[in-house]
């Protein structure tokens, strides 16, 4: 019996180092360092201990609050387009007999593409003076419009480009899982005369919500940590419109070169994050198929 | 008969290899007398022409060079990550005018006489404003006294006006000297979205929109500190003088400039011009590109001047320039290799290359010489006429946190998200804020009304 328990441990033990080497480790690292200021002097780090400055000064900056508040934004309206029309496309999908093969890959292709090229292809369409949407805007009689350089348009343009990215993601998922789903349901559900829209609402929402459940976890993570569309597109701008956390930490920490003070940003948006995405996985769970 | 045939053969044979080892020893490359280096670089306008003469210094020398190509702020990181470690994988860094002096007043850079002491800056090459010296024991940038030379420019980069010549021909206007000159012409043109009268960068990122509104409230009295180079730190963002500057730019921005001035970077300007959308852009200069048939629409039809000047305030230019620089932190070998790149880059056979391969010389005797004559380097006599007017920008550590400030202000200005008085009056305390905890005495001046 104790041997048992000692080989549990044993070999649970390489993975808890790992887990502790590279998650914790770092942790506790970035802690320590949002309590000081880091200058380098003489090629030489000079740490200065200034006790919770780092934590008070963030209400105050002005990119730490509007990162926050538009990543919020980003993340709930991105996400929600994503998961209605990754449900419905797959919808669509499995109603489909032929061809199937194909749409399956014409909808998946947005996800294969990387960031980088995603950013391009999109700056270019979204481009003021040579893009094809403001091409076709004018060919319809009407104005170009400041897609990216407007403030109340940018940050819904650069939602535009992330639903277009990861709506695939969605899809995916929620394919899998519709044709997953028990067959003889449906029939029972035919042969008792169920409309199309009873047996959505009552027999595939139900069975499917583990499946929503879990996309929408994994794509609310993912939209949190938003970068590269908005790096590429926007730069943040104009003004704050379209600030996200992920940009303003990298700003402060890596071109500011304020360690401490990008170690205590980190460390706040990693509690305002979490508790988000808990509260927000507790709501989905609640009403999910036992409430 | 046979042995005839044989001694002929041989003969040939012999006279092939030699024939063949002499074509080799002319074809080949000159041996490497140094060891390969690698150089920290941002990709911008002018890098293609670096590239060139790099290669140029390899075929010249056999010498080997490899580029590490990044954007702007990559660069800075890759930098300061490569000179806070034990061995630098880079042994030439270059280094923007934005954020050199927090790698000489961290103590990074080897003073280039340490490395050699015969290394000289040329008297061709310009110094920038001192920017190639530092003094550890006084903390100042300066040629002066104790100042050390650290580093080489590589490129001067500064804002030019860039006009359509063939427009002003036809309409016979002159260059304009002053904003107002360039308002009026600008008026001329303005006929959006076909054509617009200026196309300025207003771009917010990490030193965009800052460096190009410098001109402005440079040339009507004003700027973001008094006078750093004597150590007077009094914040004058929110002076009358930066006012009236900024409202010369958003004056043209607002009435003969591009409708999303907010959201253009470096390349929409330049973009705007080479496609023939824009009359006039300030830029760093990019002149191979302009004349080149397969990039410009506007070949030949571009031509350049000294940023404008206010009533009672002369035109002066922000320096965006870059300089080269050793870290402390590389093997011997590989220091004297960099410098051995730095005494070829400063020869006027280089400097001519580089002007050849479509970038901005750094040597006095290239901008004046009888290149600048010509058609094709028509932009030298601009940048040789606005270098004595080029200032340093900032000589603090702290300049990437104070242009985080600038760049979102002047941004949300530009782009109407706040009023201009308030975003330089906000610039001005958040500003007071990062001078106060860096330890500087830095005064405010009183709000503007």
């Amino acid at each position: 019996m104790k041997s048992d328990t000692f080989w549990r441990y044993a070999t649970l033990a390489p993975a808890v180092i790992l887990f502790v080497l590279l998650t914790i480790l770092p942790l506790f690292n970035l802690l320590a360092l949002s309590f000081h200021d880091v200058e380098w002097l003489n090629r030489e780090a000079v740490w200065e201990w200034v006790g919770g400055r780092n934590y008070a000064k963030l209400p105050e900056d002005t990119l730490f609050n509007a990162g926050i508040l538009n990543t919020i934004i980003f993340a709930v309206l991105a996400v929600a387009f994503q998961m209605v029309l990754g449900f419905w496309l797959a919808l669509m999908t499995t109603r489909v007999t032929r061809l199937r093969v194909f749409y399956r890959a014409v909808f998946i292709l947005p996800i294969l593409v990387p960031g980088i090229i995603i950013g391009a292809i999109w700056k270019l369409m979204y481009s003021y003076d040579f893009g094809v949407i403001n091409q076709a805007v004018v060919l319809f009689g009407g104005n170009p419009v400041d897609w990216l350089g407007n403030p109340r348009l940018a940050l819904m343009s650069v939602i535009i480009v992330d639903v277009w990215h990861w709506t695939p993601f969605c899809f995916l998922l929620m394919l899998a899982s519709l044709e997953s789903l028990p067959q003889d349901i449906f029939e029972a559900a035919e042969i008792d005369g169920a409309s199309k829209g009873q047996v959505l609402r009552y027999i595939i929402l139900p069975l499917m919500m583990p499946a929503i459940i879990v996309t929408f976890i994994f794509r609310m993570i993912l939209a949190f940590k938003v970068f590269d569309e908005i790096y590429l597109l926007t730069g943040g701008g104009p003004g704050t419109s379209t600030e996200v956390i992920s940009f303003t930490i990298y700003r402060r920490f890596f071109t500011e070169d304020q360690s401490g003070y990008g170690s205590a940003m980190s460390l706040a948006t990693i509690a305002v994050i979490a508790t988000m995405i808990i509260l927000a996985s507790r709501f989905a769970t609640k009403k999910g198929p036992d409430a | 008969m046979i042995k005839t045939h044989l001694l002929g053969e041989r003969l040939r044979f012999a006279g092939l290899l030699a024939g063949t080892a002499m074509a080799a020893a002319l074809a080949a490359p000159a041996l490497a007398e140094e060891a390969p280096i690698t150089i920290v670089i941002n990709q911008s306008p002018w890098f293609p022409g670096f590239q060139a003469v790099v290669e140029l210094y390899e075929e010249t020398t056999g010498n080997a060079v490899e580029l590490d190509v990044n954007p702007f702020a990559g660069s800075l990181e890759k930098q300061r990550t490569a000179v806070r470690t034990d061995e630098s994988p880079f042994d030439l860094l270059i280094m923007n005018a934005g954020f050199y002096v927090e790698f000489y007043k961290g103590g990074f850079m080897q003073p280039l006489q340490e490395i050699d002491p015969a290394f000289e800056l040329s008297e061709d090459i310009y110094d920038f404003d001192e920017s190639v010296c530092y003094d550890a024991t006084a903390g100042t940038v300066t040629c002066e006294g104790d100042g050390k030379l650290m580093a080489v420019p590589v490129n001067p980069n500064i804002l030019i006006l860039h006009y359509r010549a063939d427009l002003y021909e036809e309409k016979g206007l002159e260059v304009p000297k002053t904003w107002d000159e360039l308002f009026a012409n600008a008026q001329m043109f303005n006929d959006p979205p076909k054509m617009y009268g200026i196309s300025q960068r207003g771009h917010r990122g990490a030193f965009d929109v800052t460096y190009d509104v410098f001109p402005y409230i440079w040339s009507h009295g004003g700027g973001i500190f008094a006078d750093q180079k004597a150590g007077d730190y009094t914040i004058t963002i929110n002076s009358p003088e930066t006012l009236a500057g900024m409202e010369t730019y958003l004056k043209l921005a607002n009435e003969v400039g591009h409708p999303s001035t907010a959201g253009q970077t470096q390349t929409n300007v330049i973009q705007n011009m080479a496609t023939g959308k824009a009359v006039h852009i300030q830029s760093v200069l990019a002149p191979g590109l302009f004349d080149d048939p397969n990039q410009s629409a506007v070949v030949n039809k571009v031509n350049y001047a000294a940023t404008p000047a206010s009533k009672d305030f002369p035109g002066a230019t922000p320096l965006g320039h870059w300089l080269a620089g050793v870290p402390r932190n590389v093997p011997d070998d590989r220091k004297a290799a960099a410098l051995a790149f730095l005494t070829w880059f400063q020869t006027e056979e280089a400097q001519e290359a580089y002007a050849r391969a479509g970038s901005a010389p750094v040597s006095r005797a290239v901008l004046e010489g009888p290149m600048s004559e010509t058609q094709e380097f028509r932009w030298m006599k601009a940048m040789a006429d606005a270098i004595p007017t080029a200032r340093a920008t900032f000589l603090i550590p702290e300049a990437s946190q104070v242009l985080a400030v600038t760049e979102l202000r002047f941004n949300e200005a530009i782009g109407g998200q706040m009023e201009l008085k308030d975003a330089l009056n906000t610039a001005a305390k958040e500003i007071a804020r990062i001078m106060a905890d860096a330890g500087y005495d830095a005064p405010m001046l009183e709000e503007l009304k």
